[in-house]
């Protein structure tokens, strides 16, 4: 019976979790790819390369994956737009716009103006913007969207694959593989981040969440680096992304916050009676802090990632730039820039691993200003 | 201005995504793998305290074994030194015995040799007297052969007597 046991242990304990994600990437890549390779795309063929658009191109959000240009022959994985346009709804793929140049049913992606690169409501004429459009809601999988997807259903069938084998093999079995990988972050997210920050017997409630945010964050940060599909969009790096992240923060925080926090903000204890009336200083304070941690949990993430991107794109532009002007430049700037751009990926490795850690650690800290010790 | 623009359509996917990563990793991937930790590390904590308590009754145990070594060293000890004195003391009284015995011996030694001596004597003397008895017996009758000389000497002996 014990040696049945053993044996399926070892079985499960030496699956390979990872055949199965390549699999998954295979998969995406293979059925995409080809459907929409052979698109043609007539375009008017611009000699000069805007280092600033294509930077900016790629930081932001879009309605199609874009991989690869062969000629003048554009390699894109349509995504599907979903719109709710005055209650009613709109499904197609992001493949009829034709990369932004046509309109379809009277939506068309804006080329300039403040609502540039979404999706509008236009006229009939299918350029001009509908001056009397309703709100559009658009719920469109986009590039994000998409990569946001495909990360967190790795994500998941890696960590529980993990779990699964530790609750196969039990607590004699020392770590192996991926587990052994992993444990090092799980304990340093348990021991150095969540213990370190909140009241010992509250941190079991909270830990679930820190230790998704830390690999949420972490994993979406690395495969932003991966140069290719279905690495490469910028998600850890859009506001969006950073805001609700720091939404949940902030929603964790102001559910599970006791007496005390409350007491602290609005009638915070050791603080002269007039800083509180007849003008309520410390109270406003308090509160314009509430709301700032969670804008400054944003904007760190946001800037941090974002800037990175920008900085190795910038080192890769800096070819083509020279490039486009004179091929021989082009050539000889080369080495430099791969030379910088792969320093610049090493210091994104370190910056995807810090920035992951500082959102979890905030949160954590917050985590513990909210729950504090009964006493002080 | 538009790369600081939150998205209505990300925000909701982003919280419909992470929502449900947040559920299904909590459900089945921190909850075993958090509890198997806290397992092992109680586990090897109280490995960590058993071995410690093994160690110090070893440590007991040696304690008392090199007592009771020490003890049984001193009861040897002792017991050799109580053997020593023993046979010492059986020697010695063998000794003495042996010297009485021999004592005795020699003593009966020599009575008896002295009473042989005693009878070697004794016989030695008969054996004179009888022999001196028949020197002189013979020295008589050779004396006397001569009835002349006998009468003289009767004469003599009884001329002796008268004079007494």
């Amino acid at each position: 019976m014990i040696g049945s046991q053993g044996r399926t242990c070892k079985l499960l304990c030496t699956r390979k979790p990872f055949a199965l994600l390549l699999s998954v990437f295979v998969f995406f890549l293979m059925g995409f790819t080809s459907v929409h390779a052979a698109e043609s795309h007539s375009e008017d063929n611009v000699k000069d390369f805007d280092a600033g658009k294509v930077i900016i191109d790629h930081i932001l959000d879009s309605y199609d994956w874009h991989i690869a240009d062969y000629g003048d022959k554009h390699l894109s994985i349509p995504l599907p737009v979903i719109l709710n346009y005055k209650g009613e709804w709109y499904f197609f793929l992001s493949s009829k716009f034709h990369h932004g140049h046509d309109a379809y049913k009277d939506f068309r992606i804006a080329k300039e103006g403040p609502k540039k690169g979404k999706i509008i409501k236009v006229l009939d004429d299918g350029v001009t913007p509908d001056p009397e459009a309703a709100f559009l809601l658009d719920l469109s999988i986009t590039k994000n969207v998409f990569s946001l997807i495909i990360a967190s259903i790795l994500l998941s069938v890696l960590l529980i694959s993990v779990g699964r084998n530790y609750s196969h093999c039990g607590f004699k079995r020392a770590p192996r593989g991926i587990s052994a990988f992993l444990e090092p972050l799980i304990l340093f997210v348990r021991d150095d981040i969540a213990r370190a920050a909140i009241p010992e017997n509250k941190v079991d409630r909270f830990l679930p969440y820190l230790l998704t945010l830390f690999f949420f964050i972490f994993f979406n940060n690395l495969l932003g680096l991966v140069p290719f599909f279905p690495g490469g969009a910028n998600v850890t790096g859009n506001i969006s992304i950073t805001l609700t992240l720091a939404g949940f923060t902030f929603f964790m925080l102001h559910f599970s916050a006791n007496k005390e926090y409350w007491k602290h903000i609005f009638n915070t204890p050791g603080v002269p009676v007039w800083l509180k009336l007849p003008i309520p200083l410390m109270p406003i304070i308090e509160i314009v802090g509430v709301f700032i941690k969670p804008i400054v949990l944003t904007l760190r993430l946001f800037a941090n990632i974002s800037a990175g991107h920008m900085i190795i794109l910038g080192f890769v532009s800096l070819i083509f730039v020279m490039g486009s002007s004179n091929h021989i430049a082009g050539f000889a700037i080369a080495p430099l820039s791969v030379i910088f751009v792969i320093f610049m990926n090493f210091l994104e490795l370190l910056v995807a691993f810090i920035q992951a850690y500082v959102f979890t650690f905030f949160s954590a800290i917050f985590f513990g200003m909210a729950v504090p010790q009964e006493h002080h | 201005m538009e790369l600081v623009t939150p998205g209505i359509g990300l925000i909701f996917w982003m919280t419909l995504s992470f929502g449900i990563v947040l559920y299904v990793l909590g459900k089945f991937a921190w909850k075993p793998i958090l509890s198997t930790i806290k397992e092992r590390e109680s586990y090897i904590a109280n490995s960590i305290r058993h071995s410690k308590k093994i160690h110090r009754e070893l440590e007991e145990l040696d304690a008392t074994k090199e007592k009771m070594l020490q003890q049984t060293r001193n009861k040897a000890d002792e017991m050799l030194k109580q053997a020593k004195a023993g046979g010492e003391d059986i020697i010695q009284k063998a000794h003495q015995q042996a010297r009485k015995e021999a004592d005795q011996i020699i003593e009966s030694a020599k009575n008896s040799i002295l009473a042989e001596r005693k009878a070697a004597e004794r016989e030695i003397r008969q054996q004179i007297v009888r022999l001196s008895i028949d020197v002189a017996q013979k020295v008589i009758r050779e004396e006397f052969k001569d009835v002349e000389k006998k009468n003289q000497y009767i004469n003599k002996l009884l001329e002796d007597i008268q004079l007494n």
